[in-house]
């Protein structure tokens, strides 16, 4: 039973991570019809980012949990005017391979400035050791990352249905014709996305900064996990990146606990159902 | 235009002797640079297939090349099979193994389609990861002895300089081969497949068949380039099946343009001697790498050659 | 702070084009190719190992170089790929013309690269991968290894968890070869020592590039075991040790021990983080050898980069010295020469006199082992005891190393 509870948590620890990195990944796609490959390197430049503010300036972990998303923001915004507003109209595997040669770059540059050693960001004193929770010595820093994932969640989810952009995005998305005969200016609006999205890939690096090991094979690790989730979830869906992000978590946090074995092969196998199955995904629409 | 064609026929001709005989004349790293160019560009032309002319991006493709490339290495560690055997049966597995994969994936179309290769390759990489008593595990299969050929032919392959002449002839055979099924009707299919499907299927053609034929030939081209290359580098390992190795043929095609068909080729000889060049002076090949290819899907979207091309055309 | 690795590197190569420069005469240069990881993860290591291969060659080419040529080195990335490796070795040969080769930094790697080694017909001394196999069942006469291999690293483990008393012996360790051969040859070793020691049938084995262990530390945590037995390395051990911490892995009453802890990457990295009062284990301490070549090496590495020298460092610097050496014994620069030079022969590193072994070419080399240990002066751990292993005790015999490639 402990270590049932212990798998549970660290599952939807892992779980609030990946749905970070996924919910940037599915707006990106739902509004600009992109398919991110570089958002794995945008959130390893979060994490980068907070180790210089946090670590290289001694500036606090919590101003860096600012200034990360903003800074990603900001580059994320250069990218998208200077390449990827070129391929709105293509097919979307175009999308892939752009943003596939923009991994190779911002790999290569984080490698240039930071060097390809290894760094660590200390968790703030406040957030650091256990607390014993439901029979189990839990980190709080686990705990953290939980909370910072439903917040994130529910506050986007109040944003895209409580306010005027939010709705400006979603309209953007479903038709580009009619927004601009409303009014909406869309190059603005997409340009808006790209960096919201990729904002939000640079605040999970700067939450990830305190558990992960910063280097520069992070964003390769995590962009096809991230993958993984939105295909389980479904491709432009809210909701499913919550979903693919709470199963991709439990099939490592329990596959890794219970069947070693299968570890590596189970998150394709169940990639591979569910395209199969729904290929739209669990919580996708299912007309195009 | 039969003025043009002969043109072209007489130039690869020329490229081919001067390839033959390269160990007489280059400086003898490039037999290895050759070699690796041929057998990356057969991979790559075989991914094209699929990529270029049936307009479907796959992702998995790494798993037919090193699927191939482990056929050969263990049946030449376990068996000493004559060469010749063990590329026909890494052609044969390859396409065995496309079948499979390919049942399920042509069902799905643009990036769903993406996404089911993506993860079937990576299912295969991580079975031969983890299964090590048969695959070796992360090591992969080495120290095999490359013997024998067979046929009847005495070739010395352990010389570099005739294992490179032999990939050759058996790049330019397959080349070929591939070549007249894409000027095939079965070919002109396909090319229609990828503008307008719709309009095909309404002629009665079955799509999706024809897509896993595609997809068949193109993975059973793919193990065979897989089986020259494990001789080539001596080892068979994961990374031939890891998705990042799936992205090469992409890259490679994107590079030479994907609506020809030698576009794979030229796109596969300017990566390799790109990178053997960039990397003898600075090790930011990977960076280089990324803003020519930014630079080729912005502005280049057909390749250098199908970009050349279109140039000729309009001014013949 | 941010230049901090590329700036003495740059200032590295300025010097070594200036006593080039300034000793080099007519004289034409004695080439090394060198194959390091240089790229994505683990890229930290093939850039020690190029520090240590600098520092070595500029040392060298200041004192008047080797029977008076200069030496030069030409890096190339093996990408941790076999097959990159491979080609980087056909290019650095037939291309560059290197008279001698060195490098390779993980097993997978070295298990590829070995057995093409005698086509190349060019001495390649091994100065990281550690499998068992480069001086075992695919050894040749070109290939030499002057670093401390797996058998070698483990059984000093095996002494270190008999010594502590723990009798029911579990494992965590990176899920490819590496991984399962320590544990293996752990329970071997362990096993002739104390025959009351008993080994988990359930260890854990996540997979290498691991992001998250933490399933991983609750399974042992929930097994109590008397002691785990850590093979985890490099940026896999950082983010276990941290996830570790988190979950008070410490504070329970097992022993841990871990193969590779104390390799000095791992300890910069964690500083505090890292606990004190466990066993950890290296290929090379920068503090375990009292003589002048360790000395001055730990010295001037400082003055270039601010931190001590790590392992890799070491062992690319102890290659370029010991292929000084091989051309000093055998007077002329020419492969087979050099070859044989090598061949039984024993030469100064900042490790002391290491002798390659007849029979298989492993050199005879142990490792250190410590406990690590709060320092006064600095934010890094020490070892506190340490403890040297000599190779004789560490070194299984030739009749098991599965080579022989006669006396």
């Amino acid at each position: 039973m402990e270590s049932f509870i212990a798998a549970l948590m660290n599952s939807l620890a892992l779980g609030m991570l990946l749905f970070l990195i996924a919910i940037g990944l599915n707006i990106i796609f739902g509004v600009l019809n992109i398919i991110n490959f570089a958002h794995g390197a945008l959130y390893m430049l979060g994490a980068y980012i907070t180790y210089t503010v946090a670590v290289l300036t001694g500036v606090s972990f919590w101003i860096a949990l600012f200034a990360a998303p903003l800074i990603v923001a900001a580059i994320a915004v250069v990218i998208e005017r200077v390449m990827l507003h070129r391929i709105y109209d293509r097919p979307i595997t175009d999308s892939l391979l752009l943003t596939f040669a923009l991994l190779l770059i911002i790999d290569e540059t984080v490698r240039w400035i930071w060097g390809s050693t290894i760094h660590v960001v200390d968790p703030p004193a406040s957030l650091s050791g256990t607390v014993r929770l439901l029979g189990i010595q839990q980190p709080v820093y686990g705990l953290f990352v939980i909370a910072m994932g439903l917040i994130v969640g529910l506050g986007l989810w109040g944003f895209f249905s409580g306010t005027r952009a939010g709705r400006v995005m979603r309209a953007a998305a479903i038709d580009r014709k009619m927004s601009r005969l409303v009014g909406i200016d869309v190059p603005l609006v997409f340009t808006a996305v790209f960096a919201f999205g990729a904002g939000i890939a640079g605040f999970g690096g700067a939450i990830a900064a305190p558990i992960r090991a910063i280097s520069p094979a992070m964003g390769a690790n995590i962009i096809v996990e991230s993958f993984i989730v939105v295909v389980i979830g479904g491709l432009g869906s809210f909701p499913g990146a919550f979903l693919g992000a709470l199963i991709l978590g439990a099939i490592n946090g329990f596959g890794s606990r219970y069947l070693p074995e299968l570890n590596l092969v189970m998150p394709y196998i169940g990639m591979a159902l569910v395209l199969l199955l729904k290929p739209q995904g669990l919580m996708g629409r299912t007309a195009s | 235009m039969s003025r043009r064609a002969g043109l072209i026929t007489a130039l690869i001709a020329v490229i081919l002797v001067a390839l033959w005989f390269l160990p007489a004349w280059a400086p003898y790293f490039y037999i290895f640079v050759a070699a690796e160019i041929l057998i990356l560009g057969l991979f790559a032309a075989g991914f094209n297939l699929v990529f270029g002319y049936t307009g479907m991006l796959s992702l998995g493709h790494a798993a037919f090349f090193g699927f191939g490339a482990y056929v050969t290495a263990m049946l030449l560690l376990h068996f000493d099979t004559p060469l010749a055997f063990a590329l026909i049966a890494s052609l044969a597995g390859g396409g065995l193994l496309a079948l499979v994969i390919g049942f399920f994936c042509v069902r799905l179309t643009e990036v769903y389609f993406t996404m089911l290769t993506l993860a079937f390759g990576m299912m295969v990489f991580s079975v031969a990861q983890q299964w090590r008593s048969f695959t070796g595990g992360s090591d992969g299969i080495t120290g095999f002895a490359v013997g024998s050929f067979g046929l009847g032919l005495d070739l010395t392959l352990g010389n570099p300089a005739v294992y490179y002449q032999l990939t050759l002839v058996i790049v330019t055979l397959a080349g070929l081969c591939l070549y007249l099924i894409t000027i095939s009707p079965f070919g002109l299919i396909l090319r229609a497949m990828a503008e307008n499907p719709e309009r095909v299927a309404f002629t009665g053609i079955p799509v999706r068949r024809y897509r896993l034929y595609s997809f068949v030939i193109s993975g059973a081209f793919s193990g065979l380039a897989g089986g020259l290359f494990a001789p080539f580098t001596r080892v068979a390992s994961p990374e031939t099946l890891h998705w990042s190795q799936s992205a090469e043929p992409v890259l490679m095609s994107i590079l030479g343009g994907s609506a020809t068909f030698l576009g794979p080729f030229i796109g596969s000889a300017i990566f390799v001697l790109l990178e053997t060049w960039i990397t003898s002076f600075t090790d930011r090949w990977m960076l280089f790498l990324g803003i020519v290819l930014a630079l080729m899907v912005m502005y280049l979207r057909r390749g250098l050659l199908g970009t050349a091309l279109d140039r000729l055309t309009k001014r013949g | 702070m941010i230049t901090r690795i590329t700036t003495p590197l740059g200032a590295a190569v300025v010097g070594a084009g200036l006593t080039l420069g300034a000793t080099a005469s007519a004289q034409e240069p004695i080439s090394i190719g060198a194959i390091y990881i240089l790229s994505g993860v683990g890229s930290t290591y093939g850039e020690f190992a190029q520090n240590g291969a600098n520092l070595a060659i500029d040392e060298i080419n200041e004192d008047g170089g080797v029977l008076g040529r200069p030496l030069e080195i030409t890096f190339e990335d093996s990408q941790l790929e076999a097959q990159a490796a491979i080609q980087a070795m056909r290019k650095l040969v037939y291309q560059d013309g290197v008279d001698v080769l060195m490098g390779l930094d993980s097993s997978g790697v070295a298990t590829g690269v070995v057995p093409v080694v005698p086509e190349v017909e060019t001495p390649f001394i091994i100065t990281h991968a550690a499998t068992p196999d480069a001086t075992g069942k695919l050894c040749n006469e070109w290939t030499y290894r002057n670093s401390v291999n797996i058998p070698q690293n483990i059984k000093g483990a095996a002494i270190m968890a008999d010594e502590s008393g723990a009798n029911s012996w579990t494992t965590v360790g990176p899920d490819y070869a590496f991984g399962h051969q320590s544990w293996e040859y752990f329970q071997r070793y362990l096993g002739e020592l104390n025959p009351d020691a008993t080994f988990s049938d359930d260890p854990s084995f996540p997979a290498f590039g691991t992001e998250d262990f933490t399933p991983f530390i609750n399974t042992v945590i929930s097994n109590q075991p008397d002691g785990v037995f850590i093979s985890v390395w490099g940026s896999d051990l950082v983010n276990f040790t941290r996830q570790a911490n988190d979950l008070g892995f410490f504070d329970e009453d097992f022993e841990v021990l871990m193969s590779l802890g104390a390799a000095t990457e791992v300890l910069s990295a964690l500083g505090e983080q890292m606990p004190t009062g466990i066993t950890v284990g290296t290929r090379y301490w920068y503090g375990a050898y009292d003589n002048e070549m360790n000395k001055a090496f730990v010295e001037a590495y400082r003055e270039r980069h601010e931190t001590p020298p790590s392992y890799n460092a070491q062992n690319a610097y102890s290659a370029v010295y010991a292929y000084k050496a091989a051309i000093e014994k055998a007077g002329e620069v020419d492969k087979v020469a050099i070859r044989d030079a090598l061949k039984g022969m024993s030469y100064q590193a900042p490790m002391g006199e290491v002798r390659f072994r007849e029979g298989d070419n492993q050199a005879l080399v142990g490792p250190t082992y410590g406990v690590t240990a709060e320092d006064p002066d600095s934010e890094l751990r020490l070892l506190d005891p340490q403890r040297n292993f000599a190779a004789e005790d560490v070194t299984p015999p030739l009749s098991e190393t599965g080579c022989n490639l006669g006396g």
